[in-house]
């Protein structure tokens, strides 16, 4: 059984996996796979996300595959099938030593998590994503994992290419192309706190060596979900009379079941795994159809459950009392993703798995840290310095899980405004210093162009006339892309930048009459 | 076209033997030199006209040898469909891949530089697949292949260029025509951007200057004009068609400033109204004095 459990694991991992990598642009205006297929099949995602927006437009059949899978089987989505759960198992297996003989009694944490979870996005504070662990996985692999292993493979390949001989040199690239077109981004992806994202990554795969599958036991809020769900569950556990307690069954645990217990198995912290089956020495675990006997409810405690959802029902003043919630003192610097819709259904919305920004052709869009709030951490931003809007690319309203990025068609997007572009011509080149360019209206994306220029005569300080042309920006067509701002030569602060006024999802953040 | 080559060689050939024969280096000379300046083809077929106007220059032989390494450079800069006119067209491209092979190329190399992503850019011109088709290696530029090289030239004293296009045994510059802000057209030499690597943005300020100095390193061997599609308003990206006008046209020839000087009065303007080809013609880089060229205009 163990093996075949693995093999399982493996193979979803591996899909997992597999579908992470293809989440990037071949150049066509489709993806054209399910990229997100893992996020749709997460009921805490579904559930939060239902609960803070108050409606149902979310994908429903994989939310229900899982659903039924654990009221019949328990959670087999944790032990089998979780790409987390088994990043968690590998971590585990480099723990050194005996695996404590009776674990933590913590187990009621992650239920407390998921209450508070609930209660905030009752609440419409939406913050599961921050604690789902698929959401938190595809996060870390964008943002961190996935940037790091490409860094540091393109400084091996690079260093060889410099100084090796030729002979070597073709053998190296011949591998690095392979890699390219199999596990490497197009280019290297650099996140604004890919550290910090990487650093709690890590953290809390090391809390195996703690011990392991830590985060499943104690912390996964999803995992809370679906204990919930399993309470029920046709698929049981008898143990027979020739138990004799050796507790052989209590070391290969991986969850907090406590199995040894005949009258108090926790069925809800059961992960399928079937080890204690393997593993008695007796042969009398049995996993079958067959009605146990003594499996008992998770015991929380009421004042637990008052903690959790006092915690929640808190976080929701505690995250919202920021003045960027006001018009006109929301940060400028926080474009959204074309598409996005208004900020408040936003942040409802988005559980901050960071598909949108490993998809991002251009990199532009990064993970915020309070520009959009506490509660907005983590959730998307454009910046332009660092990659711009493409035009005609749709992508991240593609991958989306939760619809807090619209899937727009090209026709569609041309007609999105995500901020509005103004030139400062204290910097810019042709008002400040007399001096040709104008790459702004040069790579200015739409049909009729919003940046055009005027033919001036300036002075130099000879008194010479010089004609130069200075640009302008036509509000009117200027779409916030930031091109203009990601191509600009006045590098450090660009002579031309994008503000966030204008953007067509905001009522309220407006500046022309109209 | 063939019929051409064949009135040619055989007034070459009848007055060779109506002279006496002391005459004959003096024949073989003019022989040589008859290839046209530049040639200008007009016609409802991209791939024909393509092939043709290389053949009026004495055929791809003339520029590839056997076994050459030949890089051809169109432009892939905008992700944009064929039909606006952003990027050169992709039957010209691969009509003049197929004829460097059929000139005994061993490898052909498409690429380009792009301002907007390379991935969209690559796959939207239909460049890509159609390159690739005909059998040249398109490849997305490699970021250590741009070696800073000294060019102590009219506006850049150095600047990263792209080895590839330095190290080929020919290079063919394959423009589309199209107006843009700061050049007033974006033919040729400008096309000539996409394998400067750097903050390429810069040479605005001396636009004119610096695409002559790159122009002047690069060493084209050939220069054809798409003109199929041009694009008349907007430049150099468009994204309307309002502002594409269709020529159905190709412009060849050895002399880049030469045939940018023509690429100009596709537009109504004269040669030396385009910066560039005014500086290239006085950095005598080539000649824009179209008056005194040997044209030759062919209609398929």
């Amino acid at each position: 059984m163990t093996l075949l459990r693995r093999l399982t694991q493996g193979v979803f991992l591996l899909l997992f996996l597999g579908l992470f990598l293809q989440t990037e642009s071949r150049g066509a205006n489709d993806l054209g796979y399910p990229v997100k297929i893992f996020l749709d099949a997460d009921p805490l995602v579904f559930l939060t996300t239902a609960l803070a927006t108050r409606s149902l437009d979310l994908p429903l059949f994989w939310v229900c595959v899982v659903v039924v899978l654990t009221a019949l089987l328990g959670r087999v989505f944790c032990g089998w099938i979780c790409p987390l759960g088994t990043l968690h198992n590998l971590a585990g297996a480099l723990k050194r030593g005996p695996v404590r003989s009776r674990p933590a009694n913590g187990y009621h944490w992650k239920y407390q998590f998921l209450i508070a979870l609930m209660v905030s996005s009752l609440f419409t504070l939406q913050f599961g994503g921050i604690m789902d662990p698929l959401a938190l996985l595809i996060r870390s692999l964008s943002v961190s994992v996935h940037p790091a292993l490409q860094y540091a493979t393109a400084a091996g390949f690079d260093a060889i290419y410099a100084s090796f001989p030729a002979g070597v040199v073709d053998v190296s690239e011949w591998l690095y192309g392979l890699l390219k077109r199999g596990v490497l981004a197009f280019q290297q992806p650099l996140f604004l706190q890919s550290a910090l994202i990487g650093g709690i990554f890590a953290a809390i795969l090391a809390l195996n060596l703690k011990e392991p599958r830590f985060w499943c036991k104690y912390l996964c809020p999803l995992g809370a979900l679906l204990g919930f769900l399993s309470r029920y569950a046709l698929l049981d556990r008898t143990v027979s009379e020739g138990c004799d307690g050796c507790g052989a069954c209590v070391r290969t645990c991986q969850g907090a079941a406590h199995p040894d217990g005949k009258e108090t198995w926790r069925k809800a912290e059961c992960l399928a795994c079937m080890n204690c089956d393997d593993a008695c020495p007796r042969n009398a675990v049995r996993f079958g159809f067959r009605r146990g006997k003594g499996a008992v409810a998770p015991d929380l405690g009421k004042r637990r459950v008052v903690g959790s959802v006092l915690a929640g029902l808190l976080a929701v003043p505690l995250f919202r009392t920021t003045p960027r919630s006001r018009t006109g003192a929301a940060d400028p610097q926080l474009l959204r993703p074309p598409g996005a819709v208004a900020e408040k259904e936003f942040l409802r919305r988005c559980v901050k798995c960071g598909e949108c920004m490993k998809v991002c052709l251009t990199n532009g869009l990064q993970p915020t840290l309070w520009e959009a709030g506490a509660e907005g951490i983590w959730s998307p931003m454009l910046v332009p310095r660092i990659g711009y809007c493409e035009y005609r690319c749709t992508l991240c309203g593609q991958v989306c899980p939760t619809g807090a990025i619209r899937r727009l068609s090209p026709e569609e997007k041309a007609g999105v405004r995500i901020g509005l572009a103004m030139i400062d011509p204290g910097r810019c080149l042709p008002y400040a210093h007399g001096r040709s360019c104008i790459v702004c209206e040069e790579v200015c994306p739409t049909p009729k162009k919003a940046i055009w220029f005027e033919t001036a005569a300036v002075k130099d300080r000879d008194g010479r006339t010089l004609s130069v042309k200075q640009p302008h920006v036509d509000l009117s067509l200027c779409i916030g892309c930031g091109i203009c701002e990601a191509k600009c030569p006045v590098l450090g602060r660009p002579a031309i930048t994008v503000s966030s006024v204008g953007e067509s999802r905001s009522k309220d953040n407006q500046l022309l009459l109209s | 076209m063939h019929r051409r080559t064949f009135i040619k060689s055989a007034v070459v050939a009848g007055a060779a033997l109506s002279l006496p024969t002391g005459f004959a280096p003096l024949v073989r000379r003019l022989e040589a030199a008859a290839p046209p300046d530049l040639v200008v083809v007009r016609g409802a077929s991209p791939a024909g006209i393509t092939r043709a106007a290389v053949d009026g220059l004495g055929g791809m032989r003339r520029f590839v040898s056997r076994g050459a390494v030949v890089v051809v450079k169109p432009n892939i800069g905008w992700d944009r469909t064929p039909e606006y006119a952003a990027n050169t067209n992709p039957e010209v491209v691969a009509t003049v891949v197929r004829l460097c092979f059929e000139a005994g190329a061993r490898t052909v190399k498409v690429f380009d530089h792009p301002v907007a992503d390379a991935r969209r850019t690559y796959k939207q011109s239909g460049i890509a697949d159609a390159a690739a088709a005909a059998g040249a290696a398109v490849r997305f530029v490699d970021e250590r292949k741009f070696k800073d090289m000294r060019i102590d030239g009219l506006a850049l004293k150095s600047w990263p260029l792209y080895t590839e296009a330095i190290e080929a045994d020919a290079v063919i510059n394959l423009p589309i025509a199209k107006t843009h802000g700061i050049s007033g057209l974006t033919l040729g030499m400008k096309n000539f951007m996409g394998v400067m690597g750097g903050w390429r943005g810069r040479i605005h300020q001396r636009i004119d200057e610096s695409l002559v100095d790159v122009t002047r390193v690069v060493k084209p061997a050939l220069t054809i004009l798409d003109a199929v599609r041009i694009l008349t308003g907007n430049g150099p990206q468009g994204g309307s068609l309002a502002d594409v006008r269709r020529l159905d046209t190709v412009a060849a020839g050895v002399d880049p400033v030469a045939v940018d000087a023509f690429g100009a009065t596709l537009f109504g303007m004269k040669p030396a109204e385009l910066g560039c080809v005014r500086v290239g013609h006085q950095a005598r880089l080539g000649s824009m004095d179209l008056g005194r060229m040997n044209i030759q205009r062919i209609r398929l």
